[in-house]
């Protein structure tokens, strides 16, 4: 699928904290790149003919293209509170496509399923209705008031409740989740996605998270992402086609389904393909 | 195989080998299959991919008569019918939401799936008893050169390795590998069934070092 | 009994595992593994200069290899989980201890290797991977034929214990499971086993669970 509107989108290469002097290889969309970090302490992006590429390091990470941003990265405010803690997940490697990743991430019937016992479980798997819009002034997809009943939502979280949850889409291969956050209930936690396409079935998932939690040990949340993640990760994995198709006829959505049919919708608007098919095959 | 124009049987798996209330893949000619037994003993064979978001139902579970997707939970008759979607317990799944269903029998210990509509039933392998079902990294031909016989017109070649004589059902599938079913003729005792697939073992390293030299000398 | 761990080790959840299967209690200490390297730390270093996981301390017991965690486990908890004590049966148990060494070896590289990007020659650690699940095979096959569901005996040890996690990943790693009935068979009845726990990558049997009546989900 062609490449054009996704190459000037920002992506995550790597972890800020992890970069160092000697080159990191990894890929943008087929193309070779390294990232390493400068004697100034700087990141440094380059392709491995060495271009250099754009880079910007945010949300605890290298983030960089391989064409030409006309916008700086998408801004999470909640990102600049006070008291806020961040959790770099750290990087994981799937065999599926950039977009099959982030369809996931926004998707909760799976809950009690694939998360059994964790975010859901039999027989709360009803999906309540919730509010979607593509939001003209952002141009980001977001679903609101969304509700699912969670017996061990967080590490925080003493039993089950009701968790409610906000989900936004902010560039193709990135989502945040906005949950309810159980020590400061008028607060959201945040969870991202950050995805890096490698290739149009190949991408290095960076989970990463802004978190009010002041009990649970880093290496205790960062087990709980990872478990989710790779609970999923053999899901994704076995998804036909691989490919995200944009043309309704070969997957059929229902109520439930709502942001992931606007964010399907929005990604063929921008025509952001790398890693979707048109048309039924 | 059979001289069936409008269709065949490929033998897909050894009935031994599919309990009840569980899925497993496998493979026809017309594609990927999530082969299932319901709690009740019945066998069906259903495409592998369900239609909500393209996960492989193999990766699923049977509860009573029906085929659940790992994903999201919807379940599946034996037909094919969608009967429910547990993101909302009240809806009664429309028609149209539906997966392909292929043809089963089940007979002397093999399943069979059909490719097509075959007027005929799947050859008979009276008196003979399935031991084990294995990939071999080797197409037919290949195997046959190995153990020097040639399979018949219903697809059982007649092997013998040393002392011991084997009857490998065969079914190609995709990269050049074969899908074998073993059986033995019905008399035969524990230590004749250990080596048997013992031999086979032998058998699929003698073929798969000649498809080894037949790929590198082209 | 206090468990250095890391949630996505499948060597760790064989202690886990056995630990849930036999009613012991772990104290479980988290190992920032990935991303943060904490297991080549000084810290964890000054426990297991081999620098892996896990690490089991009991009292002045410290363990390193997860195959003698097993053991351990078995003899203080449900020494059934040992076999019968038959020469036969100990050497078919430790056949398959040693056995399970190499799929950490090869499953687990090829696994590390696919998911979380650390080095190694993915092809031949993926044909080992296949060479070995087909020993596995071929052993259950016969296990099978004597009217034995499991490795060792007609009841589970440790070795099927040792053997399951990485088994069970293999798809991970880019090692199908899918051409090994027999393997498939022992997989489920190792998951359907009471007090079984799972880890991350394998799923729970939602069918050893009735089909819940429908309703909102409100009780």
């Amino acid at each position: 699928m062609a490449k054009e509107a996704m190459l000037d989108e920002w992506y995550p290469v790597g972890l800020f904290s992890q970069v160092k002097t000697t080159a990191y290889k990894t890929a943008l969309m087929g193309e070779p790149i390294e990232v390493s970090v400068g004697a100034d302490g700087n990141a440094i992006v380059t392709t491995s003919g060495g271009r250099v590429l754009s880079s910007r390091v945010r949300y605890g990470h290298v983030w960089s293209s391989i064409g030409d941003p006309q916008k700086e990265i998408f801004s999470i405010p909640e990102a600049d509170q006070p008291g806020r803690r961040f959790v770099d997940v750290g990087v994981v490697r799937v065999r599926c496509s950039p977009l099959r990743a982030v369809e996931n991430f926004l998707d909760i019937a799976h809950f009690p399923f694939v998360h059994t016992d964790i975010l859901g479980a039999e027989p709360h798997t009803e999906v309540q209705n919730y509010k979607v819009e593509i939001r003209d002034v952002e141009d980001e997809v977001w679903a609101t008031q969304v509700k699912f009943y969670q017996p061990q939502a967080a590490k925080s979280a003493s039993g089950g409740i009701t968790t409610e949850y906000m989900y936004r889409v902010p560039a193709p291969t990135c989502s945040v989740l906005y949950k309810t956050c159980p020590p400061r209930p008028s607060e959201w936690d945040v969870i991202t996605l950050f995805v890096q396409p490698l290739a149009e079935d190949l991408c290095d998932v960076w989970p990463w998270m802004a978190l009010f939690d002041d009990e649970t040990s880093m290496t205790d949340l960062i087990h709980f992402q990872q478990t989710i993640f790779l609970q999923d990760r053999s899901i994704l994995e076995n998804q036909i086609p691989r490919l995200l198709p944009l043309d309704p006829g070969m997957e059929i959505p229902t109520r439930a389904d709502l942001t992931s049919v606007a964010y399907r919708r929005w990604l063929k608007r921008h025509n952001y393909t790398y890693g979707a098919q048109l048309v039924a095959q | 195989m059979s001289a069936d124009t409008t269709g065949f049987w490929t033998p897909v798996a050894l009935s031994a080998d599919l309990p009840s209330g569980t899925v497993i893949p496998a493979h026809t000619r017309a594609g990927s299959i999530a082969l299932w037994r319901s709690d009740s003993g019945r066998v069906a064979a259903s495409a592998d991919r369900c239609p909500h978001r393209g996960m492989r139902l193999s990766y699923g579970f049977v509860r009573g008569e029906t085929l659940s997707c790992i994903y999201h939970g919807w379940s599946y008759t034996q037909t094919g019918n969608c009967l429910r979607i547990p993101a909302h317990p009240g809806l009664t799944p429309p028609d149209t939401i539906r997966v392909a269903t292929h043809l089963v029998e089940e007979a002397d210990g093999v399943i069979w799936v059909a490719v097509g509509e075959p007027v005929h039933p799947p050859p008979k392998l009276e008196g003979l008893v399935a031991l084990r079902s294995l990939t071999m990294h080797a197409d037919v031909t290949t195997i046959e050169a190995a153990s020097g016989a040639k399979s018949d017109e219903t697809g059982l070649l007649k092997a013998t390795q040393q002392y011991d004589t084997m009857w490998l059902l065969l079914s190609e599938q995709e990269q050049g590998h074969t899908l074998v079913h073993v059986l033995l003729d019905g008399d035969n005792t524990l230590g004749h069934r250990i080596s048997a697939s013992r031999a086979v073992e032998s058998l699929r390293r003698c073929a798969e070092d000649l498809q080894a030299r037949r790929s590198r000398d082209g | 009994m206090k468990l250095y761990d890391y949630i996505l080790s499948p060597s760790c959840y064989k202690v886990r595992l056995m630990a849930a299967l036999t009613g012991l209690s772990l104290d479980i200490r988290p190992v920032d593994f990935h991303p943060g390297g904490e297991h080549r730390k000084a810290e964890l270093l000054a426990l297991n200069p081999a620098g892996s996981i896990p690490i089991l301390e009991d009292g002045d017991l410290l363990l390193t290899e997860s195959s003698a965690m097993l053991v351990y486990l078995a003899g203080k908890a449900a020494p059934e989980w040992l076999g019968d004590g038959t020469a036969e049966q100990s050497a078919r148990l430790q056949q398959w201890l040693s056995f399970s060494h190499r799929l950490t070896a090869n499953l687990g590289g090829a696994r590390l290797h696919e998911m979380l990007l650390r080095p190694g020659d993915i092809a031949l650690l993926q044909a080992q991977g296949v060479a070995a699940l087909r020993e596995l095979e071929a052993g259950l096959v016969e296990q099978g034929l004597r009217g034995m569901p499991f490795l060792a005996s007609d009841r589970p040890t440790v070795a099927d214990i040792a053997c399951f996690p990485y088994v069970a990943l293999a798809p991970d790693g880019g090692v199908s499971v899918d051409p090994y009935p027999a393997i498939r068979r022992w997989s489920r009845a190792i998951r359907a086993l009471d007090n079984f726990i799972e880890m991350p990558g394998i799923h729970r049997l939602h069918e050893l669970k009735p089909e819940p009546q429908i309703g909102t989900g409100k009780e």
